[in-house]
């Protein structure tokens, strides 16, 4: 009984997010409404919502989240004032002569994007607004579009410097030297967040090389689903170069800058994102793009986003306050504690359950919850803290990409046009969840993907 | 003599629409704090907590507005087959079922621990910080307020289109 508990509030709440109200209030009012009907009976203690307010602040004082609405407003400014529209145009121009152009210069400004932010609800939010527009307009098939923007957009979990990574450094070094202090190891090694950094960078340029093979390969094969530009490109020669360069330089040296200044510890992602933001203001003035009326929608559009983000990470909180209080997390310990079989054996039965837990937490709350309870375990039996950090990260990411609860989802259906059905977008994202499955299958059985350059550079 | 409903939504469609300069304050205020400290070598513990309080200001005073601007993400994929009659009841649903009491749990929970807050006038941890970290506290429940009414204004919207 105490067992099923967690698990029928895991599908309850999952079935009532398809009647389709609010993620937000669903997550919070389904997790509610469980723990009243069992605290009528007894069976919940209802005070573990005293939490619940300290956990609210927590979401509005966490300084590494004010970089949402920073990069948010970035990305609007960019939109609005025409200038991702410039750039994309550019990097297709540049990529014209290859089938799917634009769809690869969305990942590789994706890419780019991905690297300065870490975030995953500001990457995908952005990257819908500048570049499914774009997308559209020139006729790409709907599915493989938003398909497209929201895998690229989860990019920002696995290319350094993700700040996913920086909060996963953290726990994995807690948890190896642990794990070491209770073998009676007394000189610990360490594992540090450069050597996770390191360690995913390879294997994100592995992912980022392997979407570009796939929309190219969709563009070759069948042109009608990413059709080539039109007018002026038509013929596949790019403009002159020296249009080209003059569209590409002031929003890539935007981009490069807020990348750099982040990279070579000059300001924190949430100061980048702000001199980037004022970058993007000032931009728009050169262009003649801004007027008050324009800088009005873009205030109310960044606070809508802003809002519904964090919404959500309100509501995925009172959620996982019930899931607590029902001994969900004791279950989830317990099934791994006393797994049969072997290391392999135990990292796989641990990835499958975060990947499961993806679904409703987001990776703040997977890693500063279910690590410090797997990691140690898991790092006892001689699993390499680096591979097995870059696994986890690529494994959320994936979960964050997957139909129908992947957060990615939710956060790119909330800046799509709604002609565009859901279905088209969980039918565009499966091959490259497919992806995402390869590069896990790769890491399983080539480890080096993510220890060789830390050992390089490190050791 | 407006409607109830009415005046909730102009309500929070004006604090809405106010609220929403604070996110361009809030990239000034960050680029701000960067230049001050690699230009003057100014300490900015100050204005990079201000920030801070801009960010807590704009999602909790943003969220029932944009309830009340349709901005909250839906599961659309079966929502979007239902006809407006059957939306509509989701709607209402959601609303009584989900919306009001999680408003309601977030009052009343935050009221001891925003009354705690008060009663030491707690201020930032950071020496040469912000004080009044008990105002920022006070957003939680006053958010809640906000969802509650804006709920209640949504739900009468329902109820009223269904006659």
């Amino acid at each position: 009984m105490a067992a099923l508990a967690p698990i029928a509030l895991f599908l309850l709440v999952f079935a009532l997010l398809l009647l389709g109200y609010p993620v937000a209030l669903t997550l919070a009012g389904g997790a509610l409404a469980f723990a009243l009907a069992l605290a009528a009976f007894g069976l919940f203690d209802l005070e573990i919502f005293g939490f619940l307010p300290a956990r609210i602040f927590g979401i509005m004082s966490n300084q590494t989240l004010i970089a949402v609405p920073l990069f948010v407003f970035m990305g609007v400014v960019l939109e609005k004032a025409r200038i991702a529209e410039q750039l994309l145009d550019a990097l297709s121009g540049l990529l014209a002569r290859l089938p799917g152009g634009l769809g690869l210069g969305v990942i590789l400004m994706g890419g780019l994007m991905a690297a300065s932010t870490g975030i995953v609800g500001a990457t995908v939010v952005t990257l819908g607004l500048m570049a499914l527009p774009n997308l559209l307009r020139q006729g790409y098939d709907s599915s493989l579009a938003t398909g497209t923007i929201s895998a690229t957009g989860t990019l920002g979990q696995i290319i350094p410097p993700s700040i996913a990574l920086v909060l996963l450094g953290d726990v994995l070094s807690n948890a190896y030297s642990q794990a070491q202090l209770a073998q009676g190891v007394f000189a610990p090694k360490t594992v540090s967040i450069s050597d996770l950094f390191a360690g995913a960078l390879v294997p994100g340029l592995v992912l980022v090389g392997l979407y570009a093979l796939y929309v190219w390969l969709t563009a070759l094969r069948s042109p009608s689903r990413a059709p080539r530009p039109r007018e002026g490109l038509a013929d596949g020669k790019p403009r002159s170069n020296w249009k080209l360069l003059r569209a590409l330089a002031a929003p890539l040296s935007l981009v490069l800058a807020v990348l750099g200044s982040i990279l070579a510890g000059l300001a924190t992602p949430t100061e980048a994102a702000g001199v980037g933001a004022l970058g993007a203001v000032l931009l728009a003035l050169v262009n003649r793009a801004l007027n008050p009326e324009v800088l009005r929608e873009v205030c109310r559009s960044t606070l809508k986003t802003t809002a519904m983000v964090f919404f959500i990470l309100i509501g995925a909180s009172v959620f996982s306050l019930v899931f607590r209080g029902l001994g969900g997390e004791d279950l989830v310990h317990g099934l791994f504690a006393d797994f049969p079989g072997g290391q392999l054996a135990a990292v796989a039965v641990v990835m499958l359950a975060i990947f499961l837990l993806g679904f409703v937490l987001d990776f703040i709350e997977i890693t500063f919850v279910v690590i410090p309870v797997v990691g140690p375990a898991l790092l006892a039996l001689g699993v390499d803290p680096v591979w097995l950090g870059v696994l986890i990260a690529v494994n959320l990411q994936t979960s964050f990409l997957t139909p129908p609860f992947g957060f990615a989802l939710f956060y790119l259906r909330g800046v799509t046009p709604p002609e565009i059905p859901t279905s088209a977008m969980y039918r565009g994202v499966i091959p490259f969840v497919g992806l995402q499955l390869l590069l896990l299958l790769l890491l399983f059985v080539f480890p080096n993907l993510a220890t060789w350059l830390p050992g390089l550079l490190y050791s | 003599m407006p409607t109830p409903n009415r005046l909730i939504d102009r309500c929070n469609l004006r604090l809405g629409g106010a609220v929403a300069w604070l996110t361009l304050v809030m990239a000034l205020a960050t680029a701000a704090v960067v230049l001050l400290r690699y230009a003057f070598g100014q300490n900015t513990i100050l204005l990079q907590e201000g920030v801070s309080a801009l960010h807590g200001l704009v999602l909790m005073l943003g969220i029932a507005y944009t309830l009340l601007e349709k901005g909250h993400v839906r599961v659309d994929i079966l929502h979007n087959r239902l006809d407006e009659r059957r939306r509509r009841m989701v709607d209402a649903f959601g609303h009584a079922v989900f919306l009001l009491p999680v408003a309601a749990l977030i009052f009343l929970t935050s009221l001891p621990y925003v009354a705690q807050s008060w009663r030491v006038a707690e201020g930032s941890a950071e020496v040469g910080g912000l004080p009044g970290i008990y105002l920022l506290k006070t957003l939680i429940p006053v958010m809640a307020v906000l969802l509650f009414a804006q709920g209640l204004s949504e739900l009468a919207k329902t109820l009223g289109k269904r006659k």
